[in-house]
């Protein structure tokens, strides 16, 4: 289930991300790598032996401070999985993923879409669920009513 | 009886058949649908739902005829009665029994043909002319079904010409009297070659009429409701009502050329010689019924799997049939001279 | 396995990387090609949905044809979207279900099933024995129930009517059944944290076997009705194919994976409730086409058959939940909890921060990562493959729009 944590160390060491952070927590196998080298790392981590083919989820939660963005790698070969997280701040540019990954091509749109982040190098960086002119809904500013303000209405 | 009335009574019967039947059929394949899918159709007005349709005619009747906007106003009107009208003079030829019969066509079977191949014009106009994409796609889905299999259609009724010797629906009729070994009825149907053209004609029928396995031009899960997206109301009445006006024909010619028209084996002619239309309507109606059966159970084949079904295959078939006939017969006829 | 931007870029999917203009019509819309012999031909561009009859939902594709053959594709989706996500910040703990019925609304116990297991996995609930098999039990008979939803709605998008309705006489019975043990025939909000909501009804034990018992049998019916109608068989075989390594890398799951040749079933290799006592097969097809996905999808109703009854068999006694608190505080974390829904992967990924609600609750949908890959398989089909192809995936509005 979960790979070694010296072993995804010593890969994104190779692929020049010195230092990285990898931690066991509640959530599994936690590797924690700043917004730009996301993408170094996810293309070391899939050409390794430890074969991440799939990006099973990402998702984006505002942490009060600033967006964590978490994601979530599975290895079929070995059957192993890793979260890999960045946080980014408010209205940041995060760099898309989908050369490594497909299948993160709406998840990203809806991401950034629902927090508030602009994507770049993203194909098709339209919004996904919501219309123009909605705010970012899944952002802690953004509030939705109360009991007693649909009373007030 | 003056001759204006000569004329006009029997185009007036036509128009009531037609309409009767519209409103029959549509109770009928309500019904047979219901209970091949495990539930019991039209079931409220009236006993057992039998004035469903007529609420339904009503319905059409008084419901507002919607004309979009942008559409092709001359074509847009002028198509439900280009479908329309040529099924109804399809009837002209059909032989209800020896004498019940609108008018007598010595070339009735092409009379016919020609007339239902009209029908695939109005489509087109229809779908053309909706400014409704999923319209076009019907009608021209309709038009290149619909030429493709008038062609098998035509070759495989033409062994039956072959055998009986004439295109007068009434010859053909007569044609299958009598008995082979003295019990088989002499339906075409039951001769070797007469059975293989059946299939063919049933096939080709089928697509001719553009019900399902083949009915492209409104396939409901693709194409929404094809040619007939935009029209409302007594528009759309029409067009629903050739329809089953056609599956009429298209049933009627089958038992003509291949199930002995009006006639009962077995039992002596002159016993069911006043009851032959309704022999020849119970027979139709229970080829419509198949025709439903195949409906409720049968999925859609692709529209590229249907045209090369037809050029590919049928075409060939019947082609071949026809001249295994003129072959079969000639030697028949050289045995039968020898001896 | 080969580069990810190759498969985009053979698939026909997107311009080559960094050559994207933000003036151009965005990708996957295409301008008609120059005419060939002086003839301009136009391509057609189609609104399927989102009130189409067989989009499953409110699913739009703008479809993009040359004659009716799919130029390219894009899904448009949003149509449904009730912020699940947002929602679920502002309510209990044990109210999550009740969101999680909605969002894959024809699987409802796999969604409450996930969440109860989020939360239980947070906050490191033992449950009763009893519990996990009614969980799996639950999860089985809705399983089959929403996997006949699918092979009806599959059989209405070839045209064949008949099998809608015979699917939906067998699931009558499944509905009945789960209506009699959890209240509802849909919305079941029966897992809870903690366990379940109630035991069986009395005598419910032998209507289940009942049912159990003939449906092998009513399984093959179907499957000779439709599957071996030689027609339907022209329709399936060989389209919407997806290979092995286009799978992985959009990240499909469940069926679909499973039927792009890669053996992976949650309910096997993340055991999960009572499922590591389950004996039964996962099939896997070869090719990745319609067809593979279709039969995939029946054995799997036929191993969701034997686990009934293996559940019965093995019911354990005692209670049926654990003894939790009424306001639920799981301690700050984060959890990720997957269970095999009946159309892949649901899983729940949740942060608390203490605090009775969530601080954030993700839901990962399986259906929405099969529409990034329909966009890129439509390409080359005819329009009534198209159907077909949405069909055999078998996705769900309700939880890609969440």
């Amino acid at each position: 289930m979960l790979p070694d944590a010296t072993v995804v160390k010593h890969i994104l060491a190779e692929a020049g991300l010195a230092d990285t952070d990898v931690q066991e927590t509640t959530l599994g196998l936690v590797c924690t790598v700043a917004p730009a080298e996301v993408a170094p790392a996810f293309a070391a981590l899939k050409d390794s032996e430890l074969d991440f083919v799939m990006l099973v989820d990402l998702m984006g939660t505002d942490t009060g401070e600033d967006i964590e963005l978490s994601y979530h790698l599975r290895s079929f070969t070995r059957d192993e999985e890793l979260h890999v997280k960045c946080t980014v701040a408010y209205d940041a540019e995060i760099a898309s993923v989908w050369n490594a990954y497909p299948s993160a091509l709406m998840p990203e749109r809806e991401t950034a879409e629902l927090l508030g982040l602009t994507l770049s190098g993203h194909p098709n960086p339209k919004r996904l669920l919501t219309v123009d002119g909605v705010e970012p809904l899944l952002r802690k500013s953004s509030l939705i009513r109360t009991l007693q303000e649909v009373r007030e209405r | 009886m003056s001759d204006v009335l000569r004329v006009i009574l029997p185009v007036l019967a036509a128009v009531g058949l037609m309409l009767t039947n519209g409103v029959v059929l549509i109770y009928m394949l309500r019904k047979v649908l219901g209970h091949l899918h495990l539930r019991l159709g039209p079931m409220h007005v009236g006993w057992h739902g039998v004035l469903q349709t007529v609420a339904d005619v009503g319905k059409l009747l008084t419901k507002e005829d919607i004309t979009p906007n942008n559409v092709d106003k001359a074509l847009f009107f002028l198509a439900p009665a280009a479908v329309f009208v040529p099924s109804l003079m399809a009837y002209a030829a059909i032989p209800f029994s020896e004498t019940w019969r609108i008018t007598s066509l010595d070339t009735g079977l092409l009379y016919t043909f020609a007339v239902l191949s009209l029908v695939p014009i109005g489509v087109l106009m229809a779908g053309w002319s909706s400014a409704n994409k999923w319209a076009l796609l019907g009608g021209m889905r309709a038009a290149a079904q619909q030429i493709a299999y008038e062609v098998p259609l035509l070759l495989s009724v033409l062994p039956i010409v072959m055998l009986s010797g004439s295109l007068d629906l009434v010859e053909i009729v007569s044609a299958q009297g009598g008995y082979w070994l003295g019990f088989v009825p002499r339906w075409f149907v039951l001769h070797p070659l007469g059975f293989i053209a059946s299939l063919i004609f049933l096939v080709a029928g089928l697509a001719e009429l553009n019900q399902t396995p083949f009915d492209m031009s409104e396939a409901e899960s693709e194409l929404v409701a094809g040619f007939a997206s935009e029209y409302s109301a007594m528009k759309f009445g029409l067009l629903f009502l050739s329809e089953f006006s056609n599956s009429f024909i298209i049933s009627a010619l089958g038992i003509t050329l291949f199930f002995g028209g009006w006639t009962l084996p077995w039992i002596p002619a002159d016993w069911v010689a006043h009851i032959g239309p309704i022999i020849f309507m119970l027979k139709t109606y229970i080829g419509i019924a198949v025709f439903m059966w195949i409906r409720g159970t049968y999925p859609r084949v692709r529209i590229d799997q249907l045209m090369s079904l037809g050029w590919k295959r049928l075409i060939p078939i019947s082609l071949s049939l026809i001249m295994v006939t003129g072959i079969a017969m000639k030697v028949v006829e050289s045995v039968r001279g020898v001896s | 396995m080969t580069d990810a931007r190759d498969i985009a870029t053979e698939v026909g999917m997107l311009a080559p990387e960094g050559t994207h203009d933000p003036g151009l019509p965005p990708a996957g819309i295409r301008r008609a090609p120059e005419g060939v012999d002086g003839l301009t031909t136009e391509h057609l561009i189609i609104n399927m949905g989102p009130q189409h009859p067989s989009t499953h939902g409110v699913l739009r594709m703008i479809v993009e044809m040359d004659g009716e053959e799919i130029v390219s594709a894009e899904a448009s989706i949003g149509y449904l979207h009730r912020g699940i996500e947002k929602l679920a910040e502002h309510r209990r703990y044990n109210a999550l279900g009740t969101l999680m019925d909605r969002g894959d609304y024809v699987s409802g116990i796999h969604g409450e099933l996930a969440s109860a297991l989020a939360v239980e996995k947070l906050m490191e609930i033992e449950i009763p024995r009893k519990a996990d098999y009614l969980r799996v039990l639950l999860s089985e008979i809705n399983r089959i129930a929403s996997h006949l939803v699918w092979f009806g709605t599959f059989g209405l998008d070839t045209g064949a009517m008949g099998q809608f309705l015979y699917a939906m006489r067998d699931r009558e019975f499944l509905v009945d059944i789960l209506e009699s043990i959890t209240g509802s025939r849909m919305m079941f909000n029966y897992v809870r944290p903690g366990g379940v909501l109630a035991d069986l009804p009395v005598g419910m034990d032998a209507q289940i076997r009942e049912f159990s018992d003939g449906f092998d049998a009513y399984l093959q019916e179907h499957h000779e009705l439709l599957g071996g109608n030689e027609i339907f068989q022209h329709r399936v075989k060989g389209i919407g194919t997806i290979d092995r390594d286009s799978a992985l890398a959009f990240g499909l799951s469940g069926a679909n994976l499973r039927g792009s040749g890669v053996a992976f079933d949650v309910r096997r290799d993340r055991a999960y409730s009572a499922y590591d006592d389950m004996e039964f097969d996962v099939p896997v097809g070869s090719t990745g086409d319609a067809w593979d996905r279709y039969m995939v999808r029946m054995e799997e109703m036929r191993q969701s058959n034997r686990m009934i009854r293996q559940c019965l068999d093995g019911m354990p006694e005692g209670g049926f939940t654990a003894k939790v608190p009424k306001v639920l505080r799981p301690p700050a974390g984060e959890v990720y909890a997957a269970v095999e829904s009946s159309r892949g992967e649901t899983g729940i990924h949740l942060v608390s921060q203490g605090g009775d609600t969530p601080y954030r609750f993700h839901y990962k949908a399986p259906s929405l990562a099969v529409l990034q890959a329909l966009e890129e398989i439509l390409p080359g089909h005819l329009l009534a493959d198209v159907v077909m192809i949405i069909g055999s995936t078998d996705i769900m509005l309700g939880e890609i729009d969440r």
